[in-house]
């Protein structure tokens, strides 16, 4: 069972595993073929419990971002301001979200983004986290 | 045809108690029990006889624990609506009429109370309900980042002029500076000082954002027999509405391409409205929960009052302040200018308004929209009327 710094862990314990491998894994249902994220138990579109996780390539387009100024609480590793990327895969129709690098860097709904794995620290933690820059 | 829980309730009493941060004078069980025991006055009614608490929003305060200093001679209901947010507020008068209609319980309170020295922050508490390590991997830990990410598709996207914000949090503060219980009481909005407050997180800079004052607020709801005896003129709930739809919830940003953008209540708006046999051209008044602007604009597009396309023409300072705006919004100043003790001012003002109290009456209003909190995974409404 993978460990988490936050909440219980859902369904998507390899998603973590395979982050902490250096790359991204996500879940196609067996029954459909539908890609469910956040991951399920069970689809509920066809009842099927199998779910294979497939390797993708992180790469993708921004879907939504923010650039947060205030010093939150839990973001104390986080040079400020830095920009947060919600990004659409091209492979599969999951998003997902992570940090853009250059930390706090300019980025339009629509860019085009390639992501890395990295570890950051959470309340004394090491966690597996996506870093996203502009494609070359 | 309007819905089964139509005028069948009304609210009769009100109370509300609001300090600046870190000054009750209680520690917040006391606060909730003074707001509780001013409805009962408010409404003439026998604290005692309270039989019924619905809350929202994870609050602290279990209602079995409020017995001794009510006097609660038997408790009948005792529950509140999920999610960690606002989302709940109206949710809470469906529950509580529920209920009534049904026999179980014959005087429900609606109450939130948030001290911080009891319950910490507010925007702490809302995230840790939903924090995990897909957001905190992102920096994504506060409630403001996550709707200035959704606001930014909202303008950038889907076209929504910034300027909508700005009319919108004028409009609030308008509404506070005249209301002697607000924060912003007396303080007109220096219009230079929003434009170039701190950034937050883009697209909302300081004033952009609701700020957490602490306190409590009560509604005492009975069956509209009872409340036409009681001290106050009757202010019956006409629908109310919670939920979501498929493609929308707690999906770590996953939601519906459609939707990612609005505030979810389009799952809610056809069951709100037509359960009060209402439009939205029906409505006289909206108390709008506006945990941040742009999440206020969403609220008012997705409850059906103006479009992506009409909305810079419909949301305009004029058309939303009292007497005269063609549907004043949040007459009290709102989560941003009366004071933000988790909305329930929002709900507090909606009742107070009908009644002719509000510091900002809106002449012969006879039916208030209450749009909770916009934007959490499971959102409420409800509709409010006085005959």
């Amino acid at each position: 069972m993978a460990e988490t710094a936050t909440a219980p862990i859902g369904a998507e314990g390899r998603y973590w595993e395979a982050l902490r491998e250096g790359h991204l894994e996500l879940p196609q249902c067996a029954g459909c073929g539908r890609w469910h994220w956040p991951a399920v138990f069970r689809c509920g579109e066809c009842g099927s419990w199998q779910h294979d996780w497939k390797k993708q390539p992180l790469v993708g387009t921004v879907f939504s971002w923010t650039r947060t100024h205030h010093p939150f609480g839990g973001t104390e590793s986080i040079e400020k301001p830095f920009t947060s990327v919600l990004v659409t895969l091209d492979a599969v129709p999951v998003r997902l979200i992570g940090i853009l690098r250059p930390t706090g860097g300019n980025v339009a709904i629509g860019d085009h983004l390639e992501g890395q794995v990295a570890t950051m620290k959470f309340r004394g933690r090491d966690l597996p986290a996506i870093r996203w820059s502009k494609s070359l | 045809m309007t819905g089964f829980l139509y005028k069948k309730t009304a609210v009769a009493g009100v109370g509300y108690r609001q300090y600046p941060r870190g000054t009750a004078d209680m520690p917040e069980r006391g606060v909730l029990v003074r707001a509780i025991i001013d409805a009962c006055d408010d409404a003439g009614f026998d604290p005692a006889d309270i039989d019924g608490f619905v809350s929202y929003g994870d609050d602290h305060n279990e209602p079995v624990r409020l017995m001794s200093d009510l006097g609660t001679k038997e408790l009948n209901l005792s529950t509140q609506v999920w999610g960690g947010g606002g989302g709940g507020i109206a949710g809470t008068f469906q529950l509580a009429a529920s209920a009534i209609v049904t026999g179980q319980a014959k005087a429900v309170v609606i109450f939130r109370a948030l001290v911080e020295g009891n319950s910490g922050r507010l925007a702490e508490a809302v995230m840790a309900h939903h924090l995990n390590d897909h957001m905190v991997g992102a920096g994504m830990v506060a409630p403001a980042q996550i709707c200035a990410m959704r606001a930014q598709r909202m303008f950038e996207y889907h076209g929504v002029p910034q300027s909508t914000c700005e009319e919108l949090v004028r409009a609030s503060y308008y509404h506070g500076s005249r209301n002697p219980d607000a924060v912003a009481y007396g303080k007109d909005l220096d219009i230079d000082n929003y434009r170039t407050s701190r950034w937050i997180a883009e697209p909302f800079r300081l004033f952009d954002c609701s700020r957490e004052n602490d306190g409590a607020g009560a509604l005492l709801m009975v069956s509209s027999d009872v409340a036409k005896d009681l001290a106050k003129n009757p202010v019956k709930l006409l629908s109310a509405a919670q939920g979501a739809e498929k493609g929308w919830g707690d999906l770590l940003e996953n939601d519906d391409p459609d939707l990612y953008a609005t505030t979810g209540f389009r799952a809610i708006r056809q069951r709100l409205f037509a359960q009060a046999g209402l439009t939205p051209a029906d409505i006289d008044v909206v108390q709008l929960y506006e945990n941040f602007s742009a999440q206020g604009v969403a609220s008012l597009i997705d409850h059906g009052f103006c479009t992506y396309e009409n909305v810079a023409e419909f949301v305009r300072f004029e058309n939303l302040i009292a007497p005269n705006g063609k549907l004043p919004v949040n007459t009290s100043g709102g989560n941003f200018a009366h004071g933000f003790v988790h909305g329930i001012i929002c709900a507090v003002e909606a009742i107070r308004q009908l009644r002719g109290e509000s510091a900002n009456p809106v002449p012969d209003a006879k039916t208030c929209l209450l749009a909770g909190g916009p934007g959490s995974p499971t959102i409420s409404s409800a509709i409010f009327g006085v005959d």
